[in-house]
């Protein structure tokens, strides 16, 4: 699992509660009260690369990822991601989540490798999209573009269980300039092999 | 005579109260209000840091006609300085250093000259200066009998992509003023309040297998897996009580609006649409409106919980694909040009349900996530604009937007 760095606010920001009574009311100059306002405590609860006070599932995860770190050695990582560099990326319409013609022999491409020299591994799509948007309904569009893939691989042969899916959203962007050419390159969808 | 000025004020009274009409021009002129300062301690920068916060936070009370020159006069002074002598109303603060760094405000209003309000405040840090900003304009906007800014008060939360697959989830004011990095590293989006007193908050990860939605405990620091699912997982919304969540998820790849109960962690789904259903809100306690691209594009629709049937409720706009409801309105976002890539390509409208008129809220950029305030007096948005991420406040009643722009990153999802 990625670092996390959580830290608490411990009653950050509550300190407005206290602040001021709500009545609106003129102050005698004699008896102005001093609000105390509590401060913004900014604790550090866990440091780089662990979690503290995580439950057991977050630090199962925190388990897997530190073999997969530890696998990243290995030559059958090397393997694996020679051979993911072999896939291609399947590319969309503005706003569209149907597989375009000039698309599918790029699938069935991957297809035959997914079924072959990838037979050992599952496969994640990742579903992405340009910056038009960065709301619920991009991240869909991201994820149905996924599914369309799954789809036209299972229909090539796959089997749907090896394949999980992931949407990104907007925020995995390829290709960072303000162009036409450059937005289309983001919507996108990626294959990456997992053990 | 007498029956046509009583229908005239009939119908000014019902449209008195409607968001959705856009005030133009007011015929009153609001009060002025000059701003003094009279700190000893402290350097000039951070006194002038102070004195532009607050006069950020007295204009957008919106009831103020507020000036910003910037004028020194010592505190204990009867008499406002010669050259506010002719304004409404005048602030004079005075900011000093007390025991262990803490900082000590003390504040005086005046009205014509005369000083009808004063009160002190106290912080323990200097750095967090902006919530006793904050506090002083909620204060004085009390004091003057205006609509609560409660909102004001609120704590946002957002998540700002840093880089490719790269987030952090920080928790700030409403004007980005203070920020605190609460979750660093991985990919981690959608925060959202957990319950009223946002004292915990939901995200999601896209660090595991499958997309994961995660429970904060703020106070003891905990971290909880809530349900994960297949492609994409999202709180959308929380209920009032914070007993139910509105998610979206897409547990067989298909993205679809689910209820689920916090108490006995099971799940009920809400639409069965085979094309894309997402970011539902809750309308009432037994109904939500919610986004879905069943007519070819995404739309707003609504629909009661537990029911089949769903209702379109915007006519207007060609891309509406984020709403947020507070009774009987609703903000969307639109793309109203139909040019995919023009410039003014995203823009957030007001409609109520009651009746058939449109307000647009904005007018350049993309602007998108509009959440109301708890009241419905604000709506809190995000506006990217010329590779610039800020977030806006709309004061509906004042027809007033301001914003706040982000120092770096680029704003992903955000909560208040």
């Amino acid at each position: 699992m990625k670092s996390i760095v959580l830290s608490g606010v411990v009653a950050s920001l509550l300190f407005f509660s206290g602040c001021s009574d709500k009545s609106p009311a003129v102050d005698e100059m004699a008896q102005v009260p001093t609000q105390e306002v509590k401060a913004v405590e900014t604790e550090t609860v866990s440091s780089e690369n662990s979690v503290v006070n995580a439950t057991s599932e977050d630090i199962a995860v925190s388990d897997s990822s530190s073999s997969e770190s530890v696998g990243n050695n290995t030559d059958s990582q090397l393997s694996m991601s020679d051979i993911e560099s072999t896939l291609t990326t399947v590319y969309f319409d503005f706003d569209k989540f149907n597989i375009k013609p000039e698309m599918q022999s790029n699938i069935s491409t991957d297809a035959k490798i997914v079924t072959s020299s990838a037979s050992a591994y599952n496969i994640k799509l990742e579903g992405n999209c340009d910056e038009w948007g960065s709301d619920e309904y991009n991240f869909a569009l991201g994820l149905k573009r996924a599914d369309s893939v799954k789809k036209s691989l299972t229909a090539e042969g796959v089997d749907a269980s090896r394949i999980v899916m992931v949407s990104y959203g907007e925020s995995n962007p390829a290709c960072h300039d303000k162009t036409q050419e450059c937005w289309s390159k983001n919507r996108r969808v990626d294959f990456s092999l997992l053990p | 005579m007498k029956f046509f000025l009583s229908l005239l004020l009939l119908i000014s009274m019902s449209y008195a109260t409607d968001s959705t009409i856009e005030v133009i021009k007011k015929v009153e002129a609001l009060p002025s209000l000059s701003i003094e300062d009279s700190s000893v301690d402290y350097n000039d920068t951070f006194k002038l840091e102070f004195f532009k916060t607050l006069v950020a936070d007295m204009n957008v009370i919106s009831i103020f006609n507020v000036d910003r020159h910037y004028r020194l006069v010592k505190y204990e002074d009867t008499n406002v300085i010669v050259e506010n002598k002719d304004v409404n109303y005048v602030l004079r603060y005075k900011m000093s250093e007390g025991d262990g760094s803490s900082l000590n405000i003390s504040i005086k209003l005046f009205k014509a000259g005369e000083e009808v309000l004063a009160k002190n405040y106290k912080v323990n840090r200097q750095d967090i200066f902006m919530f006793v900003s904050h506090t002083i304009a909620y204060d004085i906007n009390e004091f003057m009998g205006e609509s609560s800014v409660e909102w004001m008060k609120r704590k946002v939360i957002f998540s700002r992509i840093v880089a490719p697959k790269k987030s952090e989830i920080v928790i700030s004011d409403y004007t980005l003023s203070y920020q605190h990095a609460i979750i660093k590293g991985g990919f981690n989006v959608f925060p959202k309040w957990a319950n009223k007193e946002q004292n915990s908050f939901y995200y999601t990860t896209l660090d595991t297998e499958k997309p994961t939605l995660k429970f904060v405990d703020i106070k003891t620091a905990q971290i909880q897996s809530v349900i994960s699912s297949d492609g994409m997982i999202v709180c959308s919304d929380v209920s009032e009580n914070a007993d139910k969540l509105l998610l979206t998820m897409a547990i067989d790849g298909q993205p679809d609006i689910y209820i689920y109960d916090v108490n006995t962690k099971q799940y009920v789904r809400e639409t069965k649409y085979k094309g894309i259903d997402v970011g539902a809100h809750f309308k009432d306690k037994d109904s939500i409106v919610f986004i879905s691209d069943r007519l070819g594009s995404p739309n707003v629709f609504f629909k009661k919980i537990g029911k089949e049937e769903v209702d379109q409720m915007v006519y207007y706009g060609l891309n509406n694909s984020a709403c947020s409801a507070h009774g009987q309105y609703i903000v969307y976002k639109a793309r109203e040009s139909s040019n995919v890539f023009s410039k003014n390509t995203f823009n957030l409208h007001l409609i109520s349900t009651e009746t058939d008129f449109i307000r647009r809220l904005t007018a350049t950029g993309v602007n998108e996530f509009p959440k109301f305030s708890d009241d419905g007096d604000a709506i809190l948005f995000i506006k990217n604009y010329k590779a610039q991420s800020s977030i806006g406040i709309i004061r509906l009643n004042h027809n007033k937007n301001y914003l706040f722009p982000l120092k770096y990153g680029k704003l992903q999802a955000m909560d208040w």
